[in-house]
């Protein structure tokens, strides 16, 4: 599901043109990434957190030329799912 | 590290005045977000987001564990995990303190400690060197303490002072020596006067500190005359002795701090220097800037466009007209949850009917997008086995597709379009001709459109 399917569904749920729902969601995204940039965690409830965890810099070695290079450290956006979720997807069997 | 937590309802505020909505359609947007993207991802879809990340469920492979307790081996069953991968853009604004830094890739024969330096360094460079040049700087304090001190109590103790003094002053100043143990000789004994100016002129530099050695025997010898000469000696001496801590001791260990102390002084003028350069630099260029008419000229073109963009940009995201759309949207909604059946039309739908009929191009986006209120029905039909909504939708409107809009009409009658109970009544909702015109391509695919979200 793209970007579109989702606002194309969500106009339909909320019965709500698509033009809104593609502002909202637009507005919603550079809330959520100012917030981020803040180094700031966002939590929905029932849904998920969203923080900011920072990378330490680390070595790491090319497997064959064995030539060293130094990762420099970098924050990264991690999402970790709510329990109430963990719940719902726990029922779900596999299938690959 | 402390991070502040933002809690929906904070969240749901800050959209509500961003996109200026009202609270409640903000929580309702949001609730329905989380609830279609949730929906989805139990569907085992993935879901993107523009600008933000992809949603997309992980397998966690089951795996053993054993039991604290029993020791038994036990299997943990495998589960699926939502993974969140940010976009592109959110990655780049998050990581802008570390987005400076580049892999740097470390010579392959320097040896294990080189990378623990370069490490060091990386961070904590300019902090790193002052904190040594810090404790160098306290080192050689402590030393001139702990030795300074030490070359003061020396002269107290009269022998002592006098042979390793005169010893030092000897060695670094012949001349000087020989002068005062002249003079002092002189009013002491004429004898040894005499025997002391013949060494000196025959042996000069052997017999220099013997004659310094006899010199201390006599005042002990001579009592009388010994307070006033040890004055003298001791004033001579201690003079000397300064000298010689600090020209030979101190000489290595001072002449390096002093060139650390005065480096920086000469950086600083430099910098005041650069720092003068630049304004006078700056200056020079705004009355250039303001004065020079080419310039002038193009920075008014430049505001103009500027002004006339943001214009632009402002006729588009302006939300006067969203708020009036969107509290239409959502208050006929809740209206329509409680009265299905007897929904009043709200006026703007008629505004916009007759808005519609001067611009037919839009008008046809906007009957797609706006949500549709059936409130009146050509006719009810009871639901026979074998029957379908795309046969009625064929009989009534000209067209299978448009089966979507007697779903619409009976959402509350039906659950699942595909499976629908034998004996509902069917209200078969009048529609707009615009909407239904089986000739046009753009209703025919705007009710495909919707077939695709009913029928998942």
């Amino acid at each position: 599901m793209n970007n579109k399917e989702l606002i194309a569904s969500m106009a339909a749920k909320m019965n709500a043109p698509k033009s809104v729902i593609e502002i909202l969601l637009e507005t919603t995204v550079t809330t959520c990434t100012e917030l981020l940039v803040e180094e700031k965690t966002i939590g929905f409830q029932s849904f998920g957190n969203f923080e900011v965890r920072k990378k330490e810099e680390r070595l790491s070695v090319h497997p064959s030329t064995q030539i060293r290079t130094l990762i420099p450290p970098k924050l990264v956006v991690n999402f970790k799912q709510s329990n109430i979720l963990k719940d719902k997807l726990k029922d779900m069997p596999h299938h690959d | 590290m402390i991070k502040e937590k933002i809690s929906s309802q904070e969240i749901i505020d800050l959209i509500a005045s961003k996109a200026s909505v009202s609270k409640r359609a903000s929580e309702e947007f949001l609730k329905v977000m989380i609830a279609t993207i949730e929906e989805a991802l139990l569907k085992g879809e993935i879901v993107k987001i523009k600008n933000f990340g992809t949603f997309k469920l992980l397998w966690n492979e089951p795996r053993k564990s054993v039991n604290i307790q029993s020791g038994e081996e036990i299997i943990l069953a495998g589960y699926y995990k939502v993974g969140f991968t940010p976009d592109v853009v959110l990655k780049l604004q998050v990581n802008e303190p570390f987005a400076h830094l580049e892999p740097v890739e470390l010579d392959i024969t320097s040896t294990l400690n080189d990378p623990v330096e370069e490490i060091d360094e990386i961070p904590l460079d300019p902090l790193r060197i002052f904190t040594e040049q810090a404790f160098e700087i306290r080192n050689l304090i402590s030393e001139i303490q702990g030795l300074s001190p030490s070359k003061k109590v020396n002269p107290l103790s009269e022998e002592s002072i006098s042979e390793e003094a005169i010893d030092g002053i000897v060695q670094i100043e012949q001349d000087f020596t020989n002068q005062i143990i002249e003079k002092e000789l002189i009013p002491i004994e004429e004898k040894e006067l005499k025997l002391v100016e013949e060494q000196e002129y025959k042996q000069i530099e052997e017999q220099e500190p013997e004659q310094e050695e006899e010199k201390i025997v006599v005042p002990s010898d001579n009592k009388d005359d010994s307070p006033r000469e040890i004055q003298y000696l001791k004033d001579v001496v201690s003079i000397p002795a300064e000298n010689v801590n600090h020209e030979e001791d101190f000489e290595l260990p001072v002449t390096p701090y002093l060139n650390n102390v005065t480096l920086p002084k000469k950086k600083r003028k430099v910098w005041i220097l650069g720092i003068v350069v630049l304004i006078l630099i700056a200056g020079l260029g705004t009355g250039f800037f303001y004065t020079y008419p080419p310039v002038t000229e193009y920075t008014k073109v430049a505001l103009a466009d500027c002004r006339y963009s943001l214009n632009k940009i402002s006729d588009n995201v302006s939300f006067s007209g969203i708020i009036h759309t969107v509290s239409g949207w959502f208050t006929p909604n809740a209206k329509q949850e409680t009265i299905p059946e007897t929904v009043v039309i709200p006026k703007e739908t008629n505004d916009f009917d007759s808005i519609n009929q001067n611009q037919p191009v839009d008008s046809l986006q906007e009957l797609f997008d706006n949500p549709r209120v059936f409130n009146d029905f050509i006719a009810t039909e009871k639901f026979k086995s074998g029957n379908r909504l795309t046969i009625m939708s064929k009989r009534y409107y000209g067209a299978k597709e448009y089966w979507v809009y007697i779903y619409e009409a009976n959402k509350d009658q039906i659950t699942n379009p595909d499976d629908i109970a034998v004996g509902t009544i069917i209200k078969i909702p009048k529609l707009d001709s615009r909407l239904i015109d089986p000739a046009n391509p753009r209703c025919l695919k705007k009710a495909i459109e919707l077939h695709d979200i009913y029928i998942k």
